[in-house]
């Protein structure tokens, strides 16, 4: 790895170890501070790696806290990336960072043969001797990935154009978000286009050690979203964590790429909702209002969203919904961080880690859990047992429901 | 970020969780803006107002507030203010089940409180939780003094023999004990925040509770590490004093001190009652001004920049170390309106050779008035709606005075309270609102 990030900035204050779930929930890890930057002075001298990297979970909540603007986490993967080019990490962590690919080798099989394939208790069985935890939510593949489905879904009468980013989660097990984005898109007025050359952005890569096949993402990426950005159309995505990879990791870890194709931050689609509602493109106000019954709904952060530095859009939006009330959980990360909680040896932690969220959800009297991050929204459902969507379903759901077509 | 906010607070320590939710509890809408989530979450609990002032330790802060120089914010402010912001925070946290007390004087007069830390030293604070009770201790003969295997940073032999230095500790009977570890063999060696997070848990007040019971029954006090929780709930202290049948009082520790992670939880607990919203991982970079007047402060935040519109802003950025003030050999500046502040062009000049002197670097800051807004060399204020607070804030030294955490309240209360009557006025011209 030729990038390597100065752990100097670090004065070992310790505010990332207050602010490090992992850390919290178990004392086998050494902690942000000690494993990030005051480790990487060992690695710059040549020492062996310290047993305990592994737990890092790249939620970042190390890069939140940090006062002096040291990328803890980033510092964690690059190291991560140095040890897997020693020791190749095992079939589990490939099965996990490589689920989009996995899906188009599947795609010919019915899902409902698939889902019975992965999801029997003889399969589940096998996984968790791989690693893969069985009492783990692996979530469903669905019938038709999000990009089949979109090609079939009409679009007419609009004039504005927007690139839409789905994410691996929603193209693969999630295709409902994806129309939900796309119709509440058509009604601000605008085309979505969903690209067929997008591949999965990399990060589930980053965070199991395969650094070459997350290079090779990004380059395709990049290219793509380039030619995009050339004809002036914004590129969105509902997904925080693709959103910070794009925005923040790839010209991090592969500035070379960044500078051959230049940047393409991804927009937060959420974001982007709340300008359409501003300049008059997206109506959530309705004359019938008081026919339809409050929605209660508890909103969860996810930590890759609040690692971008722009606030919550997506429980604004709710909050400008009507008859809508919406409350922040606010109760810190739910654990799953990607494929982390999905491992073996991480489920405890992972569910440990998200205990404070799943009774706050539960105990909300909310009606809907609501979340823009596919993962945590699977986690979240696992762990307190309340359906969890992305805030732009409910936008349609309400949407639908006060302006019946 | 299009909604425009009443009140934009920079910075997340104590200094802007204070105007916050001073501007907050005015019915204004905030929006706190943080690069790191501010020093109070290491520190400890107690809030210092005053320990020392002209080469004197000071029994009664209060009465030291002349002694200090005429540019030192306490003095800007005048000790009512500085009783109205202790008062503010007295009640938030209390209303948030985190009681904070003073020690008192035979006579019954609220004065500093000499605080034991895990080397054994003393720490004159001021504002104190339940788990910190001076008076315990001055009635006790015999302490038990606790350590656990595994916390490497608290060692019971070495308190004992720095404790005995002082002379109202000298003939005190100490028994110095070592808890075996909850935890077993770690990887890491553990904090005391691994164990105050331990203790929120039941089964680990159960391991300190049969612990300490074995001994605490021959002692009239029990030191013992910041290990009684880690969140603002003062029940498990309570309940732990209880089972134990003696009165626990717990040392101040080095970073992380677990102290300032209660009182942060119970202030942002406050703070989730009224109109407030958290911007994280954002850095202000610079501010778009009109006239005397900001209106908007822009963020460089997942390397894009965001703009930040609103009525009043509270700059609570922090020191050098919070970056609030930047530095370059010969000059230093506040970091969002480049500010200059006045240094001589000598830097040998800034420091003393004295490590505890009365170093120059140490009182740099933004020069304020009484409202805290930043104030030019002719005693002008610069602009109109913008006001400083905490460590940005020049003319004090906190680690000599021993006044940090009574001066970020002091600050952070006037300027959250100035930014929300001039963010009042925008909405109500006419209002005839005495400051």
């Amino acid at each position: 790895m030729s990038v390597r990030i100065n752990p100097d900035q670090c004065i070992a204050c310790t505010t990332c170890v207050v602010h490090c779930p992992v850390a919290e929930a178990t004392p086998n890890f050494l902690g942000p501070r000690m494993i990030g930057p005051a480790y990487e002075r060992f690695r710059l001298l040549g020492l062996a790696e310290d047993p305990s990297l592994h737990y890092c979970a790249n939620c970042k909540n190390c890069d939140i806290s940090c006062p002096h603007d040291v990328p803890v986490s980033s510092i964690n993967m690059l190291a991560r990336a140095e040890q897997c080019k020693k020791q190749r990490p095992g079939l589990r962590d490939w099965v996990l960072a490589h689920g989009e690919l996995q899906a188009r080798w599947l795609r010919l099989i019915p899902a409902g043969l698939k889902n019975f394939g992965m999801l029997n208790p003889v399969t589940r069985a096998v996984l968790d001797a791989l690693g893969i935890d069985k009492r783990a939510p692996l979530p469903r593949f669905a019938s038709q990935t999000f990009r089949q489905q979109a090609r079939g879904f009409r679009q007419s009468g609009q004039n504005r154009k927007v690139v839409f980013f789905p994410g691996c989660y929603v193209d693969v097990y999630d295709p409902r978000t994806g129309l939900d984005m796309l119709w509440t898109l058509n009604r601000a007025g605008y085309e979505v286009i969903v690209p067929d050359e997008f591949v999965c952005c990399g990060l589930p890569m980053v965070a199991n050690g395969f650094w070459q096949d997350a290079r090779a993402n990004a380059e395709r990426n990049l290219a793509t979203l380039a030619r995009w950005r050339e004809q002036g159309i914004p590129i969105i995505t509902g997904c925080p964590s693709c959103a910070l990879m794009f925005k923040t990791e790839l010209p991090e870890f592969f500035p070379d790429l960044a500078e051959k194709h230049g940047l393409t931050p991804l927009e937060d689609a959420q974001e982007f909702l709340l300008d359409c509602v501003e300049r008059g493109e997206l109506r959530l106000e309705s004359e019938n209002r008081a026919s339809l019954p409050e929605l209660r709904v508890i909103y969860h952060a996810p930590c890759h969203l609040r690692a971008q530095g722009n606030g919550l859009p997506g429980l604004e939006l709710m909050r400008r919904l009507p008859g809508v009330a919406s409350r922040n959980a606010d109760a810190g990360c739910c654990g799953i961080s990607g494929s982390y909680g999905f491992k073996k040896e991480k489920y405890a932690i992972a569910q440990d880690i998200g205990a404070t969220l799943f009774r706050t959800v539960r105990e909300s009297g909310a009606h809907v859990a609501v979340s823009e991050c596919g993962t945590c929204r699977v986690q979240i459902l696992h762990g307190s047992e309340l359906p969890c969507l992305h805030p732009v379903s409910i936008v349609r759901q309400r949407l639908e429901a006060l302006n019946p077509a | 970020m299009s909604r425009i906010i009443d009140v934009l607070v920079v910075g997340s320590g104590l200094a802007g969780l204070v105007a916050a939710l001073t501007a907050a509890r005015e019915g204004r809408s905030v929006r706190m803006v943080t690069d790191g989530m501010g020093s109070l979450a290491i520190s400890g609990g107690c809030v210092d107002l005053l320990g020392y002032a002209g080469g004197q330790r000071l029994n009664d802060p209060w009465s030291g507030m002349d002694l200090l120089p005429p540019a030192h914010p306490y003095r800007l402010l005048g000790a009512s203010r500085v009783r109205a912001a202790v008062d503010m925070l007295l009640q938030c946290a209390a209303d948030q089940g985190w009681p904070l007390h003073t020690a008192a004087t035979p006579e019954g007069a609220p004065c500093n409180a000499l605080l034991p830390t895990i080397m054994g030293t003393l720490k004159p604070s001021y504002l104190l939780p339940d788990g910190l009770d001076p008076a315990a201790l001055a009635r006790a003969r015999r302490i038990l003094v606790a350590g656990v295997h595994g916390l490497r940073d608290c060692r019971p032999a070495l308190i004992v023999s720095q404790l005995r230095r002082y002379r109202d500790w000298a003939d005190k009977d100490f028994v110095p004990f070592m808890l075996p570890s909850p935890l077993g063999a770690t990887h890491r060696s553990l904090s005391a925040l691994d164990l105050a997070r331990l203790v929120d848990r039941p089964r680990g007040r159960d391991w300190l509770i049969q612990n300490l019971r074995k001994h605490a029954g021959q002692c009239d006090a029990v030191l013992l590490p910041p290990i009684c929780g880690s969140r603002a709930d003062a029940s498990i202290w309570h309940e732990l004093n209880q089972a134990v049948a003696c009165p626990l009082v717990e040392m101040l520790s080095i970073p992380p001190g677990v102290g300032g992670l209660r009182l942060r939880d119970a202030l942002l607990r406050e703070l989730r009652r009224h109109d407030f919203e958290l911007v994280e991982n954002a850095r202000i970079i610079r501010a778009t001004t009109d006239g005397k007047r900001c209106t908007s402060l822009t963020a460089l935040a997942a390397g894009q920049e965001r703009r930040h519109t609103a009525r009043a802003f509270v700059l609570a950025t922090g020191g050098i170390l919070g970056g609030g003030i930047e530095l370059a050999p010969g000059s230093a500046r506040e970091s969002v309106f480049k500010l200059d502040i006045p240094v001589p062009s000598d830097v040998t000049l800034w420091s003393e050779p004295e490590i505890f002197g009365n170093h120059v670097f140490s009182r740099l800051g933004v020069r304020v008035d009484g409202e805290m807004r930043p104030q030019d060399d002719s005693g002008q204020a610069w602009y109109d709606n913008i006001f400083f607070a905490g460590r940005s804030v020049g003319g004090y030294d906190f680690a000599t005075e021993k006044s940090g955490h009574g001066v970020a309240l002091a600050t952070g209360w006037q300027a959250g309270r100035m930014a929300a009557a001039t963010a009042g006025k925008f909405h109500e011209p006419a209002s005839g609102e005495q400051l």
